[in-house]
C-alpha cells in the first residue's frame, strides 16, 4: 500500500483534460448508441490515461480525472430520479451544456461513481483515489427548479441522494470523500452557508472516511465564520488566483482543520516553476494557519480546461515543490 | 401609471445559430454565411420582442460570446485569454488582457444599428455595452493603470455610442454588473458613474440607461450611481426583492426614470404577474418619474425557448401595468 507523506501530501481537485476516448464515449451515450454499462467501459481507457498522468507527476492522492463527466452537474442529474433532460445553455463561447431541470422529487437510484472509482483505484499503484461528488448546493444552484420552489426542501433531498452515493463509495473502500461546492462562494450569504451546513450534516454524519469540501473563487471570506464548523475534516480551497487573500481570515477565525490549498493557478496557461510553487507553500506556512502535517498541496481547482501537457507539467512542478517543502519544514 | 419595457440585453442562441457558429469555427462556413445566419436570428428575436409589445428591443447579440468579446476583438492592444466564472453563473467569460491603451480597428454597434433599426420600428432599438468600470475591473491589465484603462474604454465607448445613435439607436444601455457586488465601495461607484456619464453624454437625444444586475447594490453604491448623468438607472429587483425594496424605500428611485428588473431571467418558471404587479406598484408608489420594467439580467443564459418566453412574459407584465 502506498504511504501518503505525513507532510504536504499532494492532491488534485478532480477534473482533468478530457481524453478522446471519454469525449467519444460521452458523444455515443448522448446519441443513444451505447448503454450506461457500455459507456462505463468505453470511458475506462481515458481514466487510465488520467491516472497515468497523475502517477507520472507523482501526485499522492489522485482522482479518475472525472473523465465520464460531461459536466459536474449534468453527470449526476442524468443519473438521479427527478431530473428532466434540460435544454441547451451556454457555458462559455459557443460551448453549451444541457442545464438540468428538476421536475419531480429527487432520489438516488443506483451507484453513479463507484465503478470508475474502483477502476481508478485498481490501477493507481496503491495511491488513494478520491471519491468526488458535486455537492447539493451546487447541484441546486446550477439546475432549473420547476418542482420544489423551496430551496431548503430541495437541497435536503439532494443531500439525501448524495449521502447514498457516499455510503456506496465508502463501502467500496474510498478513504477520501470530496464534495465540490464551487457555487457557494458565488452567493456568499449567511443563510446559504447555513443551508449547506444542514445538507453536509446529512451527507457526512458518521462517515468513516476523510471528509472534504472543495470551494473555490468568489468572496468566501464573507461567509467563513458560518462555514468553519462544517462537519468536514478538510477544506479544499483556491488560493493562488486570489493571491492568498483568505489566509489572514483563516488565521483570524482560528482555523483548525486540514487545509488543502491551491498552489498552482488553473486559469493560467503559464506553468509555474518549482520555485514559484515553493513560494506559494512558504506563504501558507508563514501565515501560520496550519502546520505541514495538516497542509495539502494541490491546484486551485479542477484542471479540465487546461491543455493536457500544461496540466501534467503543473502537477509535476507542484509535486517537486512539495518534496522540497518536506525537507524544509 | 404605466411602464416602458425592454429586455435587459442579449438572447440565447438558437440551435441553428450554434451550429453555424460551430461550422464557422471549423472553417466549413464562410463569414458571409455566418453573418446571414446571425442577421436572420436577430430579425426573428426583434420580431418576438415586437410581438410582445416591448418599448425598446435589442438585436439579441447572439454572436457575442460574452459582453466584452466584440469590443476586445475590434480593438488593438487587447486579446481574449483564459476563462473565468462570470458572477454567480455557471458560465465563463474570457478575461480580456490589455497590454496598452485600446485603439479601435472598427465600430461594433453602429453597423448593427444600421442593419436593424428600421426593422425594430415602431419600437426603439437599444444598444448595450459593458460599462468602462466593469470592463476594466474584469480584465487583466499590463503596462497601464486600471483607472487609465477605464478612462480609455469610456472614450472608445463614447465614440461607439455617438455612432450608434447617429445610425438610429433610440436607447443606450451601459452595463455595470460589478457594482452589484457587496464588496464594491462608494469610490468605485463614483468612478463608474462618472465614466458612464461620459459615455452617455455622446448619446444625444437617445435614452441612456445605467444597468446594475446579478444582485442589489449596497446603499452607498446605489447613492453614488443615482448621481450618474444618465436618463435612467436600472436595478435587478428580483434577485433579492426584500433588499431591493428596502433600498428603494430608503434612497428612492432615480429622478426622471428608473427601470426595475422584475422578470427572472435566471430561472425557467413562469413569473407570477399578479405578484409582480403588486411589487411594481409598491416600489413605484409616489414616484413621479418614468418607470420601466425589464428582465432581471440578460436572457442569454436560458434555453432558447425560455428566453423568448420570458420576453413575452415581460410584455404581458407591461401590458398589465399599462404601457407608457
Amino acid at each position: 500500500m502506498y504511504s501518503v507523506p505525513k507532510k504536504f501530501p499532494t492532491t488534485i481537485v478532480g477534473s482533468y483534460p478530457k481524453f478522446s476516448a471519454a469525449q467519444e464515449a460521452i458523444r455515443r451515450r448522448k446519441a443513444g448508441e451505447v448503454s450506461e454499462e457500455e459507456f462505463r467501459e468505453l470511458v475506462k481507457p481515458a481514466i487510465r490515461e488520467a491516472v497515468e498522468d497523475h502517477l507520472w507527476a507523482g501526485v499522492d492522492i489522485i482522482s479518475d480525472g472525472e473523465q465520464a463527466r460531461e459536466d459536474m452537474v449534468v453527470y449526476f442529474a442524468e443519473r438521479m430520479r427527478g431530473y428532466a433532460v434540460g435544454d441547451w445553455v451556454r457555458i462559455f463561447d459557443n460551448e453549451y451544456f444541457r442545464k438540468p431541470i428538476i421536475s419531480s422529487r429527487l432520489e438516488w437510484v443506483a451507484p453513479m461513481t463507484v465503478d470508475h472509482w474502483r477502476f481508478a483505484s485498481s490501477i493507481s499503484q496503491g495511491r488513494p483515489v478520491k471519491g468526488i461528488l458535486t455537492g447539493p448546493y451546487t447541484m441546486m444552484e446550477w439546475s432549473f427548479d420547476l418542482h420544489y420552489k423551496d430551496r431548503r426542501e430541495l437541497i435536503l433531498d439532494l443531500a439525501k441522494a448524495i449521502r447514498r452515493e457516499v455510503e456506496e463509495l465508502v463501502r467500496a473502500g474510498a478513504q477520501y470523500i470530496q464534495v465540490d461546492e464551487p457555487a457557494l462562494s458565488t452567493r456568499p450569504w449567511r443563510e446559504d452557508a447555513e443551508l449547506l451546513k444542514e445538507a453536509l450534516d446529512i451527507i457526512f454524519r458518521g462517515i468513516g472516511a476523510k471528509r472534504i469540501v472543495h470551494i473555490c473563487y468568489g468572496k468566501l471570506e464573507k461567509i467563513l465564520p458560518y462555514i468553519l464548523d462544517y462537519p468536514v475534516d478538510q477544506f479544499d480551497l483556491e488560493m493562488v488566483n486570489s493571491d492568498f487573500r483568505l489566509l489572514p481570515y483563516l488565521k483570524e477565525y482560528g482555523y483548525n482543520k486540514e487545509l488543502a490549498f491551491g498552489a498552482v493557478d488553473v486559469h493560467k496557461l503559464q506553468v509555474e516553476s518549482v520555485e514559484e510553487v515553493e513560494a506559494a507553500i512558504d506563504r501558507v506556512m508563514r501565515a501560520d494557519v496550519v502546520g505541514p502535517e495538516k497542509a495539502y498541496v494541490k491546484p486551485d481547482c479542477g484542471m479540465k480546461r487546461l491543455p493536457r501537457e500544461i496540466a501534467r507539467e503543473k502537477m509535476k512542478n507542484m509535486v517537486l515543490a512539495a518534496q522540497r517543502a518536506r525537507e524544509k519544514y | 401609471m404605466g411602464a416602458w419595457s425592454s429586455v435587459l440585453g442579449g438572447f440565447p442562441r438558437s440551435r441553428h445559430v450554434r451550429k453555424v457558429l460551430r461550422d464557422y469555427e471549423r472553417g466549413s462556413v464562410t463569414h458571409g454565411e455566418l453573418e446571414a445566419a446571425v442577421a436572420e436570428a436577430s430579425a426573428l428575436l426583434i420580431g418576438a420582442q415586437l410581438a410582445a409589445g416591448l418599448t425598446y428591443v435589442t438585436d439579441g447579440m447572439v454572436d457575442w460570446h460574452d459582453i466584452f468579446r466584440p469590443f476586445v476583438e475590434s480593438w488593438r492592444n487587447v486579446t481574449p485569454t483564459g476563462l473565468l466564472r462570470y458572477f454567480d453563473n455557471n458560465y465563463f467569460y474570457r478575461i480580456p488582457l490589455f497590454t496598452g491603451k485600446p485603439e479601435p480597428k472598427g465600430l461594433v454597434l453602429a453597423p448593427r444599428v444600421r442593419r436593424f433599426a428600421k426593422l425594430a420600428e415602431p419600437a426603439g432599438l437599444k444598444v448595450v455595452l459593458p460599462g468602462p468600470y466593469t470592463f476594466a475591473a474584469m480584465s487583466e491589465v499590463r503596462g497601464l493603470e486600471r483607472e487609465e484603462l477605464a478612462e480609455a474604454i469610456a472614450k472608445l465607448m463614447g465614440s461607439e455610442v455617438r455612432a450608434a445613435v447617429e445610425a438610429g439607436a433610440r436607447a443606450v444601455q451601459i452595463d455595470e454588473p460589478l457594482l452589484s457586488d457587496q464588496e464594491a465601495e462608494r469610490d468605485e461607484a463614483v468612478l463608474a458613474a462618472e465614466l458612464a456619464s461620459k459615455v452617455a453624454k455622446e448619446a444625444g437625444e437617445a435614452k441612456t440607461i445605467l444597468a446594475v444586475y446579478f444582485d442589489v447594490p449596497k446603499a452607498e453604491v446605489y447613492e453614488a450611481l443615482l448621481e450618474a448623468k444618465v436618463s435612467c438607472l436600472s436595478l435587478d429587483v428580483i434577485d433579492a426583492p426584500e433588499r431591493a425594496a428596502k433600498l428603494i424605500a430608503s434612497k428612492g428611485l432615480k429622478e426622471g426614470c428608473a427601470a426595475l428588473g422584475l422578470i427572472n431571467a435566471r430561472n425557467v418558471y413562469d413569473d407570477d404577474l399578479g405578484k409582480l404587479e403588486e411589487l411594481f406598484l409598491s416600489l413605484t408608489k409616489g414616484y413621479e418619474g418614468e418607470p420601466g420594467v425589464t428582465t432581471s439580467t440578460w436572457l442569454d443564459l436560458l434555453p432558447y425557448e425560455y428566453g423568448i418566453r420570458k420576453a413575452r412574459i415581460l410584455g404581458l407584465l407591461a401590458q398589465r401595468l399599462g404601457v407608457r
